[in-house]
């Protein structure tokens, strides 16, 4: 399971960005994608075009945890949100590590590599660890349990974010340079997901 | 010759005739021009040059036309204010007639016209290979029969009329029909559709660019023409096959001319062939198809006293379904008086195109007096023939097999039929009988139904309905039938009956858009799918499948539209569609997206998929660029840019760099190659043109940073100057006055 994690300010704008792959179950930590490293940005792209989503889906309830919302099939990518009161939203891309039988499926592989539906480098690399992860959370991105650990992460970001941004050497709307910040996300991502 | 009961003829269908779009659109755009350039203001001018810039031909045009426009923020602003007037100026005016979901569902439906065979005698033939026209009778016959002109009047199930604009007979050749199984298996359809579309692709690059580019901006009501053809070329694609009965002939056009000896006895010889002969139809055809007798007289050289006469005995022997047809002999020229262009094929296949069918070395003309006796020909064969024996199976059909497994009985039957079924190993001894879990009708040898059981009749009956565009009786008997053959493990036919089905219920205009109609549509169409491609490996008939669920679930529009993207991510997935299809099915999920319109307006839209459609645009440019097509590959940017303007910060800047950076470097891609393909061209240009061209790029992004960091200073602003001011965002729109007016007119 790769994740990438964004912080977009209210016009759109990215406040803070990381990329790590899961440390459960003999994972590595490192983001495997399926896109090829020089494709890094579909990962925006995808994280972009969910906020049309999260647009329509923030009204519908009252939880700030906006749960699973959207899915981009070609690159088997799913977008989980959460929302602050400040408009700020936190948004999840995980991506399930690449299996190998689905690799075989994928058809015409070098056309596609855009679309990410089969991309043979990753398929190698995160077959070992997707075989690994099978019974964690990894396995099913849609699964309560995975829905469950989002939500912890979501909140314990969510907390030292609030922290953060009440720094007086933090101004509203910039980027958020702070390397402690970026250690305690990836401190939360390693305990959670 | 015309026919007493006639309907008067009414102006041929908007999608047909070439004639007629380009006077609408003539009639259309001063009109929309004069609406909006008032409303521009102060804009006019900027808008006034894109006018002149802008038209069609793309590699002919000035320095002016670049393949991007100089991405200032004054032209994105005035793309965002008047959509309608770039929309309106870009349409090239040939394809600039209304295009929409109608549109497509119309293309649909026409692709399922009835199917009638052309049989013609040797002599008949001779006649029209003086004309000029190769193949024969048929040829000659072909396009016409594709428009009906004037208005054809259906009845349904009910008795209510219905009347169709653009209703349409498939002609084909008899022999076609009969050995279509043995050729066409050196490649498979669908490689073929993709040969055909690449063929396209290149042949055309000068005129069809020309043609296609401006109609992808054309903003998302339209659909770009290649994608029509593919559309046109997949629906054709599929083979004579058994388990559907779209392409069995409906009727047979028997032809002799006035150059036969002996016309009676040769109509009788042509009719034993169709029935017996070697022309016999393969064993899954139904036999019983209507036989029609036409005799060609020749104008220039036979005496019309001797074909009346003889058309009066023909009508004698065989009844209403005469036609005498009077042709002249000579061929026609362009010089000559009357000539007429005969209209081009709508409907060929992708390997007719391959042989170059389509492509015959002149022109052909006819005389306008053959057009009008063809034209008038065709109407009386489907208007007072092959329709009504159709009104007329449908009905039999309907009252013998159908509603008796409709009622209650019926329900019974299938019932207890589906319990057995399940019960432990009761099959085999209920096999026999035909009351089991399985009829035992089914062939599973050859893997077909007897045209004479009800399986068969019932899916007869449910296609004929369907070609009638009677979608109500066709989708309830799709339905009737779809478990008998699962049940029956004919995967092919269950396929079948699912797609249709499901086909039927999306055409029907009436059928309810709710949730749960839209859940079992899409059930019908996972199951065809998973049988037509796991079980069959089908993979044209899959495709066509998935592909008309996309467009009619667009056509829908609401929330069916999300489930119109997912099936043709699904499609594009499965690695169903070649390199060429799979951009076109980006540029159509871009299509899908953009379709869906949001509640309310501005910022406050909710509901609207801008993003998701902008997204999959720039990768269908991206694919295209590979593909080396960069003036297709700009187009659709040009659309992606129109689709990110309402989300975007007016000055177009994405507030994610690397998507920034992409997207410039695509941008730089798209211009580069485009130049070098236009300096492959014309030599002259290149030396002239690239210089500047390269000076406006740099200027364009030395434009881009500087905004950027205009940007960062100002954020910087209020540390340095006002430390105790809450909001640097006024600043920031006292600069960019007409984002705010885009904002609050959007």
């Amino acid at each position: 399971m790769s994740y990438y994690f964004t912080i977009l300010s209210p016009t759109d704008a990215p406040l803070f960005n990381i990329a790590f792959g899961t440390s459960k179950s003999g994972g590595d930590g490192i983001a495997r994608f399926r896109f090829p490293d020089t494709a890094q940005y579909m990962n925006q792209f995808i994280i972009h075009s969910s906020l049309d989503i999260v647009e329509e889906a923030q009204w519908m309830n009252g939880n700030l945890y906006l749960k699973h919302i959207d899915t981009y099939p070609p690159a088997q990518a799913y977008i989980s949100a959460f929302l602050t009161p400040s408009g700020a939203r936190f948004l999840l891309l995980h991506q399930p590590p690449q299996l190998p039988s689905t690799s075989s499926s994928g058809g015409n592989t070098g056309s596609s590599s855009l679309l990410g539906s089969s991309f043979s480098a990753s398929a190698l690399g995160g077959g070992s660890s997707g075989r690994a992860s099978s019974s964690s959370i990894a396995a099913n991105p849609t699964a309560p349990q995975t829905e469950e650990a989002v939500r912890q992460f979501m909140n314990e970001v969510y907390e030292n974010y609030v922290k953060t941004v009440m720094s007086p050497f933090y101004r509203v709307g910039l980027e958020i340079k702070s390397p402690v910040f970026r250690a305690r996300v990836t401190a939360a991502g390693k305990k959670w997901l | 010759m015309t026919s007493p009961g006639d309907a008067p003829p009414v102006k041929p269908p908007p999608s047909f005739s070439p004639g007629v779009p380009r006077v609408a659109s003539k009639a259309r755009y001063p009109d929309q021009r004069r609406d909006s350039s008032p409303a521009l203001g102060s804009t006019s001018d900027l808008a006034g040059s894109r006018i002149n810039t802008s038209p069609t031909p793309p590699l002919s045009a000035t320095t002016a036309d670049l393949p991007i426009r100089i991405a200032s923020p004054h032209a994105r602003s005035v793309r965002s204010i008047t959509p309608q007037l770039t929309r309106s100026t870009l349409g090239s005016p040939l394809e600039g007639r209304f295009e929409g979901s109608e549109d497509i569902r119309s293309l649909i439906a026409r692709a399922f016209s009835p199917v009638v065979a052309v049989y013609a005698s040797a002599d008949t033939d001779e006649l029209v290979r003086q004309k000029g026209f190769k193949g024969g009778f048929w040829e000659l016959i072909r396009p016409f029969g594709e428009d009906v002109h004037g208005k054809v009047v259906i009845r349904d199930i009910i008795g209510a009329g219905h009347g169709w604009e653009d209703y349409g007979v498939h002609f084909v050749d008899l022999g076609g029909v009969v050995q279509n199984r043995s050729p066409g298996q050196d490649s498979s359809p669908l490689a073929q559709v993709e040969e055909v579309l690449e063929r396209q692709l290149n042949s055309a690059d000068d005129p069809l660019v020309g043609s296609v580019q401006p109609n992808d901006v054309l903003g998302m009501p339209s659909t770009s023409s290649i994608y029509k053809f593919f559309l046109r070329q997949l629906l054709s694609a599929s083979p004579v096959s058994s388990h559907e009965t779209f392409r069995h002939p409906v009727a047979c056009v028997i032809a002799i001319s006035s150059r036969n000896t002996a016309p009676l006895e040769s109509l009788r010889q042509l009719y034993a062939d169709t029935s017996n002969g070697d022309k016999k139809m393969p064993p899954w055809v139904h036999s019983e198809f209507l036989r029609y007798y036409v005799l060609v007289h020749d104008e220039d050289r036979d005496d019309i006293t001797e074909s009346t006469k003889l058309y009066d005995q023909m009508k004698r022997h065989f009844g209403l379904h005469c036609h005498l047809l009077r042709l002249r002999s000579n061929q026609c020229v362009v010089t000559d008086d009357d000539s007429v262009r005969v209209p081009e094929c709508e409907w060929l296949s992708p390997s007719e195109h391959l042989q170059g069918v389509g492509q015959t070395d002149g022109v052909p003309y006819l005389f306008d007096s053959d057009v009008m006796a063809i034209k008038t020909f065709v109407r009386e064969l489907v208007a007072q023939s092959v329709i009504p024996f159709m009104e007329n199976r449908v009905a039999v059909w309907n009252d013998q097999v159908a509603s008796r497994r409709r009622g209650l009985s019926g329900r019974f039957m299938s019932l207890s039929r589906r319990w057995t079924g399940f019960g432990a190993g009761s099959r085999s001894s209920f096999a026999g009988s035909g009351s089991g879990g399985v009829s035992g009708n089914y062939d599973a040898v050859h893997g077909f139904y007897k045209p004479d059981t009800p399986e068969a009749i019932l899916r007869k009956l449910a296609d004929f309905a369907f070609m009638l565009r009677d979608w109500k009786l066709s989708a309830s008997t799709y339905e009737l039938v779809r478990s008998d053959y699962g049940n029956d493990k004919a995967w092919r036919y269950h396929a079948g009956a699912h797609e249709m089905c499901a086909v039927s219920m999306l055409l029907n205009p009436l059928a309810i858009s709710g949730k749960t109609k839209l859940e079992t549509v899409d059930q019908m169409l996972e199951t065809a799918c998973y049988s037509y491609l796991t079980r069959c490996s089908d993979a044209t008939n899959g495709l066509r499948c998935l592909t008309l669920a996309i467009e009619l679930l667009k056509s829908r529009g609401g929330s069916a539209t999300e489930s119109a993207t997912r099936w043709a991510m699904r499609a594009m997935d499965i690695g169903l569609v070649g390199s060429i299809g799979q951009i076109l099915f980006s540029e159509r999920v871009s299509a899908c997206y953009a379709s869906k319109v949001g509640l309310g307006s501005g910022v406050w839209k909710q509901g609207s998929r801008r993003r998701k459609a902008g997204m999959w645009s720039v990768f269908a440019a991206d694919l295209w660029l590979k593909n080396r097509k960069p003036a297709l590959a700009s187009a659709s940017l040009e659309e992606a840019e129109r689709l990110y303007a309402d989300v975007l910060d007016t000055d177009g800047v994405f507030p994610m760099p690397e998507m920034q950076s992409f997207i410039d470097n695509l941008r730089h891609a798209i211009r580069v190659q485009y130049l070098g393909a236009r300096g492959l061209d014309t030599d002259e240009y290149a030396d002239d043109s690239t210089a500047p061209l390269e000076t406006q790029a740099t200027e364009e992004t030395s434009e881009k940073l500087d905004k950027r960091s205009h940007r960062r200073s100002l954020m910087g602003i209020p540390n340095s100057t006002d430390p105790g001011s809450l909001n640097p965002p006024p600043v920031t729109r006292e600069n960019e006055t007409p984002s705010h007016d885009d904002f609050e007119r959007a």
